[in-house]
């Protein structure tokens, strides 16, 4: 009897709740709004900074009192570039923490070990800087960033159009099954830009000389190369380029090439250097950069590429989350990313959405950076956008 | 062919990097009896000394000879948990505590070095030697070679004219022995590690600028190093400096064979492979009568 009554009562409650505040409000009767997130923290890398950063935008989010009061609580898990510990990590976030959806997450291997799993268990995950293909290959992920195919597509294609690049060469370091997806990222420019590729090598080491692939790229006539090296190996090709005297080519890098360290290691060299952003460029304080600015230096986090993606991952959840009429559960959340809204952002050159679709890249935009005299300079000011995927 | 031929001489630099660091590992192996895998760690560590004081604004010819102090330093260290704790071991628990510890010291060098995130490494001996087939030969490259030949014929002559090389000839067949007729053989040993330590540090600042600037990339061009000393069977100097340039020249020409170029990694691998079984065919033989 007093069950009917308090069920009654309840949805009395809700109903003058609804009639109160006509506008959609998410509510939170089981505590606070659990999200979580897969990263790599310990091991080879260190993918931190976007999860911190989602966990900083979250932190602003409840000290300004939440969604409609309804705090968030964000989990961290660190996966160490281990796929057992990846997967344990998943099950803990989403059998234990019980959370709603992953948003944030940077990780070498979390969709390759983990997107079958999130689908499985109907949450899904909007990853801070997806990696491995599986990211944007998968039902239940769907990345803030470009990643590094499309941005292959995207470079290449600005190469085409703005320096005039008639003989495009690509050399790529493929690790595990990143052939296809490269592959299929340089066919996607042949035909946008209907030319064809003057070398394609997908046999770059991950260790040892360069020289004999510089020299190779010389003599096939490249006047621009595109290589999906990280870090060192952008130091390292550049150098190489310098000791064999070649000029005449344009070299274009992918995200992972542009950073501080690369632009101090290289500042003396003379090389035409090129990367495509997955964001407004993290090295200029631009009006679009303002407000994720000021919230890494209020939690006081470096200001890197990766923390604008778990910045802009924190921002999508919360705006999606935002939207809920109801109790936030893994299925609302679910079904209001599968909707698929259109959610803008000045950091990102193109509208986020989720979406029902079996696989996601929503972001098709970069900015082309350029290194000159040690320092990072913006070639395109206005975003560089590739033509919708089919 | 000719582009084979260019692919070559593009390997030449790689060539003469192992060349040094195999000629080291005989060197460590032949007087202290170590299969050492941490060889180029430890000179990465001295490179890596050098490439931080450079950035604190010392000048660089005494950085270079501070970081060599480092590798000779870095050496000595392993030497004193080798003389210490493994001295009466068999070689190969030996050669398993140096895996190890370059394991551990890979882990540790990366953390402290600031992982993946290159450094500046300033060109010690830049610029190009000579133009060989569209390949320019850089300086590096000669004087890593030159390195390599002068510490062999330096270390030959070494050990068979003098008195200190004596008593390490001694020392490597003999320790016991050694010890029981008087010969400092702990000392001796360390003399060694240090030696060791300060030439790989040396040579590997020379090569890392144009190698992928990070410590585990650095450490690891051990492998193509004991390929190297192998193919000398851990014994002749002069072989494993031919082996050492060998193997770069094969996997420069390896490189511009298109459907085998992504194997190129293997070719250490299978140099040490096809000796071991060209140096065992007697005993197959021998098995099968």
């Amino acid at each position: 009897m007093t069950k009917t009554r308090n069920l009654l009562l309840a949805s009395a409650a809700i109903l003058l709740a609804a009639t109160v505040s006509a506008k959609a409000a998410p509510t939170c009767e089981n505590g606070p709004i659990q999200i979580g997130a897969v990263s790599t923290v310990t091991g080879v890398v260190d993918f931190s900074d976007a999860p911190r950063a989602t966990q900083a935008v979250f932190q602003q989010l409840n000290d300004a009192g939440g969604i409609n009061g309804c705090k968030i609580e964000f989990t961290i898990a660190d996966d160490k570039g281990d796929p057992q510990v990846a997967a344990q990590a998943a099950r803990d976030l989403i059998d234990n923490k019980g959370v709603v959806a992953l948003a944030g997450g940077a990780s070498l291997l979390d969709c390759a070990v983990n997107a079958a799993t999130y689908d499985r268990n109907d949450v899904l995950a909007v990853q801070g800087v997806g990696v491995d293909p599986l990211c944007f290959n998968a039902p239940s992920v769907a990345p803030v960033n470009v990643g590094p195919y499309t941005l292959t597509t995207a470079v290449l294609d600005y190469a085409t159009k703005d320096l005039g690049a008639k003989k495009l060469c690509t050399f790529f370091s493929i690790i595990g099954g990143t052939q296809e997806a490269y592959a299929a990222a340089v066919a996607r420019w042949e035909k946008i830009s209907g030319n064809t590729i003057t070398l394609s090598d997908m046999t770059l080491p991950l260790q040892g000389d360069l020289t004999p692939y510089l020299v190779k790229a010389r003599d096939a006539g490249c006047d621009a190369v595109l290589t999906n090296q990280v870090e060192p190996g952008v130091v390292q090709w550049i150098k190489t380029a310098d000791a064999q005297k070649i000029t005449g080519i344009n070299w274009l890098f992918l995200a992972p090439g542009y950073t501080e360290g690369v632009s101090k290691a290289l500042a003396d060299s003379k090389q035409p250097i090129y990367v495509g952003t997955e964001w407004e460029p993290y090295t200029e304080a631009t009006e679009a950069n303002a407000d994720w600015a000021k919230t890494m230096e209020t939690a006081g986090l470096a200001k890197t590429a990766f923390s604008q993606g778990g910045y802009m991952a924190a921002k999508v959840l919360i705006d999606t989350i935002s939207g809920i009429e109801g109790e936030v559960t893994r299925e609302t959340v679910t079904a209001a990313l599968k909707e698929g809204k259109e959610l803008t952002y000045p950091i990102a050159g193109n509208a986020y959405s989720f979406g029902d679709a079996k696989a996601h890249s929503p972001m098709q935009a970069t900015k082309i950076m350029q290194l000159v005299d040690g320092k990072w300079t913006v070639k395109t000011k206005d975003w560089f956008v590739l033509p919708a995927a089919e | 062919m000719d582009s084979l031929f260019t692919a070559a001489v593009a390997g030449l630099s790689a060539g003469g990097a192992y060349a040094i660091l195999g000629v080291c590992a005989i060197f460590t192996y032949r007087l202290v009896a170590v299969v050492n895998f941490t060889g180029a760690a430890i000179g990465a560590a001295g490179t890596f000394a050098m490439v931080a004081l450079f950035e604190l604004g010392m000048p660089l010819l005494l950085a270079v000879l501070f970081g060599v102090a480092a590798g000779a330093l870095a050496g000595l260290a392993i030497g004193l948990v080798m003389t210490t704790w493994f001295a009466g071991s068999n070689a190969s628990t030996k050669a398993a505590v140096t895996a190890a510890l370059l394991v551990g010291i890979i882990a540790v060098g990366l953390r402290l070095t600031g992982g993946q995130h290159p450094h500046y490494f300033p060109e010690i001996i830049p610029g190009s030697a000579f133009r060989l087939a569209g390949v320019e030969v850089t300086w590096a490259a000669v004087t890593t070679l030159v390195l390599s030949v002068a510490f062999t014929l330096l270390t030959e002559q070494f050990l068979a004219r003098t008195r200190t090389g004596l008593q390490l000839r001694a020392l490597s067949q003999r320790p016991m022995a050694a010890e029981l007729i008087g010969i400092r053989v702990r000392l001796l040993a360390l003399g060694v590690w240090a030696v060791t330590g300060g030439v790989t540090a040396f040579a590997l600042m020379i090569i890392a600028p144009l190698r992928s600037p990070d410590f585990a990339s650095l450490s690891l061009l051990v492998v193509p190093a004991l390929a190297a000393a192998l193919i000398g069977a851990f014994s002749s100097f002069r072989a494993a400096l031919i082996g050492g340039v060998m193997i770069g020249l094969l996997e420069g020409s390896v490189s511009a064979i298109g459907p085998v170029s992504q194997y190129r990694g293997a070719v250490p691998f299978l140099v040490i492979l096809a000796v071991l079984l060209w140096s065992q065919r007697g005993a197959r033989w021998d098995e099968a009568r």
